[in-house]
């Protein structure tokens, strides 16, 4: 799972620890959007009437700079120039990458996109909270469903209610207070 | 326009501004600003962004004047989490974080806040009594300036934002051609040809703004902090005493120069997109550490009030002058104002040279409420600190889940369509990335919303000059404003050396056992932070 850990020779990182597989393959799709640019931009039609430079020179100029700056950090990080991680007051930094709370918070928002509409966004926002707070580790369980369902329907009042963004309220249909 | 035309119009936006509705708006804006500011984790352009719905609703006025608030609250709210919270910050406010923190420990937390709220509202009134009077002239110079000026001008914001903010040149246009490429896709503005959309018909609207910048600042900072999550108790720094002894006379003797020296320089480094409030706050500190004398220069680096003074000043006074290009070009130079000019786009009220003019009373009621929304932050921070002590406690996990939940609220109500949520998931999951491997994500929200109105230019400017790109740099002011832009960059790069240095031997000073970091999770690293240290600021790419 863990890229960071993984051991690549020749990539020269003798300060950092660990091969920057993951940060060359990213370094990598840099390089590649911008050849998917140059493929996918040469495909742009361009009206013969056109009086100036056209739909397709901007698009071309963009994909050279990703493929550009993206070869450039390619060499930069097999050279052992490591990006510095984002700090902040919540980050350790000491910290190992915790792959398993990156996917279970992905497959709650995943989950919430499909609960929207056959339960109504309340459900889904109360399910979404539940099952990240979990995931982040609050416990006990009672004290995050509680929560979830307080934020879930003051959330639901004030946007789907005063605000009039349209929420699906699902079973709070009829409710005139959380909108729909 | 004379300036006497002005202040009757900044007089009637205090007409404007002081409605009662208005004043309700302001209040709620601050408080809402200040309390993300002292939240770690969200700042002012994640909130806007995930506020962004309520442009549906509010009018115009009301939601600048909210999303205003927000802007200054914000940058109120940092101060106290640096000063108090005993968990490194991010690098922008690491200066305050370096002698509030010591001056907390040291018993003299109280007097950091207090010279930092003051010092706050000192810098914001006098600064944004000079947009007042500067930006109606910057408009009226800007409204004369033609397509290819304009194009110089993107190209500095552009090239000034992707370079220098953040600590790798690379990764930052890297960062900004992301976005340049993801506001490519969808309908040409000009030719209606398709680009980019692979046939779907999802992407043949393009893809929403509003949801790339809160996949990026909400989903993306909730994975990451989730993947490296700080465990165990949340440690404040706790404040003695009531407020109104907090600020003693030798403290005020010692602070009201930095706080004026702090305005001087983060106004004019503000209205410059020369790295951004960062870069303000790093030049005020050198400076005030570099102008004392004698006693109080021994007790930098041991909690020197004049540290936390200047440097909050010329914060405040950045955020600012950030403003002047944003109102008179409609250029945004930090995440914040661009997504204050989305605000603007959502209203179709066009945002450059003309807004002055075109929208002069929604432009002076917005500057009024900042000078009413300062003295309520200064209300608000001195008295009520403590209420924003107890918002600094909130569990993490409550923290994060909360910000998950309302960027799918933000991004479901863009188009109500699930599918928007799976997109904001995808981009997320890229910012997830984007901060792991050190790439700023600013760069990118300026490239995307910047991106399609500097096409717009660029393919005007080339039409006027029937496909000659030696026109761009033919025009003299084009011309200055490249010089100009070499003369910023050199400088900056002179100057990011200097900060890196200075951030270096910082670092090499937090290694000092008073300073080591995250020891209630594990006991046993008391030599971990030296490596750390060496790990983390040392491998940053120069």
């Amino acid at each position: 799972m863990s890229t960071s850990v993984q051991n690549a020779p020749g990539s020269g990182t003798a300060a950092a620890p660990g091969a920057p597989v993951g940060e060359l393959v990213f370094a990598l799709i840099i390089v590649s959007i911008g050849v998917v640019g140059f493929v996918a931009g040469a495909g742009i039609q361009t009206p013969p009437s056109a009086s100036d430079i056209g739909p397709r020179a901007f698009p071309f100029a963009v994909s050279a700079l990703l493929v550009v700056v993206g070869a450039g950090l390619v060499l930069q990080v097999l050279r052992g120039h490591r990006g510095a991680a984002d700090e902040g007051e919540d980050v350790d930094l000491e910290a190992k990458t915790d792959w398993l709370t990156v996917g279970k918070l992905s497959g709650f928002v995943l989950l919430h996109a499909f609960l929207i509409v056959p339960l109504g966004w309340p459900v889904a926002a109360a399910l979404l909270f539940f099952g990240a707070a979990w995931s982040l580790g609050a416990r006990p369980w009672w004290r995050n469903l509680m929560t979830a369902i307080i934020l879930a329907l003051v959330l639901q009042f004030v946007f789907g209610g005063l605000l009039g963004v349209s929420l699906p309220p699902g079973f709070l249909e009829g409710f005139g207070v959380f909108g729909g | 326009m004379s300036s006497v035309d002005n202040f009757f119009l900044l007089m009637e936006g205090f007409a404007t501004a002081m409605q009662p509705m208005y004043l309700l708006y302001a209040l709620g804006g601050v408080l809402v600003g200040t309390a993300v500011g002292v939240l770690p984790g969200i700042g002012p352009a994640m909130t806007v962004a995930l506020l962004m719905p309520i442009t549906y609703s509010l009018e115009p006025t009301a939601a600048i004047i909210v999303f205003a608030g927000i802007y200054y609250g914000g940058m109120y709210g940092g101060s106290t989490t640096s000063i108090l919270l005993n968990t490194p910050g991010e690098s922008s406010s690491i200066v305050t974080a370096l002698e509030g923190n010591k001056m907390a420990k040291a018993g003299r937390g109280a007097a950091a806040l207090a010279t930092a709220a003051v010092g706050s509202f000192v810098a914001g009134t006098i600064a944004t009594v000079l947009l007042s009077f500067v930006a109606p002239y910057v408009a009226a110079f800007a409204v004369q300036i033609g397509p290819v000026e304009y194009v110089a001008l993107m190209v500095v914001a552009f090239l000034t934002v992707g370079a220098l903010l953040g600590s790798s040149v690379l990764r930052g246009l890297a960062s900004l051609g992301l976005g340049l490429f993801i506001a490519l896709v969808g309908f040409d503005a000009l030719t209606a040809q398709q680009r980019y959309t692979f046939g779907s018909p999802f992407l043949a609207d393009g893809i929403d703004v509003v949801l790339v910048a809160v996949a990026l600042f909400a989903v993306g900072e909730a994975l990451y902090v989730g993947s490296r999550l700080r465990h165990g108790p949340i440690k404040i720094i706790p404040v003695t005493g009531g407020w109104t002894s907090w600020l003693r006379k030798e403290d005020l003797r010692r602070s009201w120069k930095p706080w004026l020296r702090g305005t001087a320089i983060g106004f004019p480094v503000g209205t410059i997109p020369a790295g951004g409030a960062d870069v303000a706050t790093f030049l005020s500190y050198a400076s005030e550490r570099k102008l004392a004398k004698g006693k109080n220069k021994k007790e930098f680096g041991k909690g020197a009030i004049e540290g936390v003074a200047g440097p909050e000043a010329a914060n405040n006074a950045a955020a600012a002058g950030v403003l002047v290009p944003l109102l008179t070009l409609g250029i945004p130079t930090t995440a914040t104002a661009a997504m204050m000019l989305v605000a603007f786009q959502r209203y179709q009220i066009p945002v450059g040279p003309q807004l002055f003019e075109s929208n002069s009373t929604l432009v002076w009621a917005l500057i009024a409420s900042l000078y009413v929304g300062n003295l309520m932050l200064l209300v608000l921070n001195l008295p009520l600190v403590g209420i924003w002590v107890k918002i600094l406690q909130i569990p993490r996990p409550y923290l994060y889940s909360g910000i998950l939940v309302f960027a799918v609220l933000g991004a479901f109500s863009v188009n109500f369509t699930p599918i928007d949520v799976i997109i904001l998931l995808i981009v997320g999951i890229l910012g997830f990335f984007m901060r792991r491997y050190g790439y700023p994500i600013a760069p990118m929200v300026v490239g995307l919303i910047l991106g399609p109105i500097f096409e717009s230019q660029l393919r005007r400017s080339l039409a006027i000059s029937q496909g000659d790109p030696v026109a761009l740099v033919q025009s003299p002011v084009a011309a200055t404003i490249y010089v100009v832009l070499l003369v910023i960059f050199a400088l900056s790069m002179l100057l990011k050396r200097r900060q890196r240095q200075f951030e270096a031997m910082v670092a090499a000073n937090a290694d000092a056992p008073d300073v080591v970091r995250g020891s209630a999770t594990a006991p046993e690293t008391a030599v971990a932070p030296v490596t750390r240290a060496s790990d983390t600021r040392e491998d940053t790419d120069r």
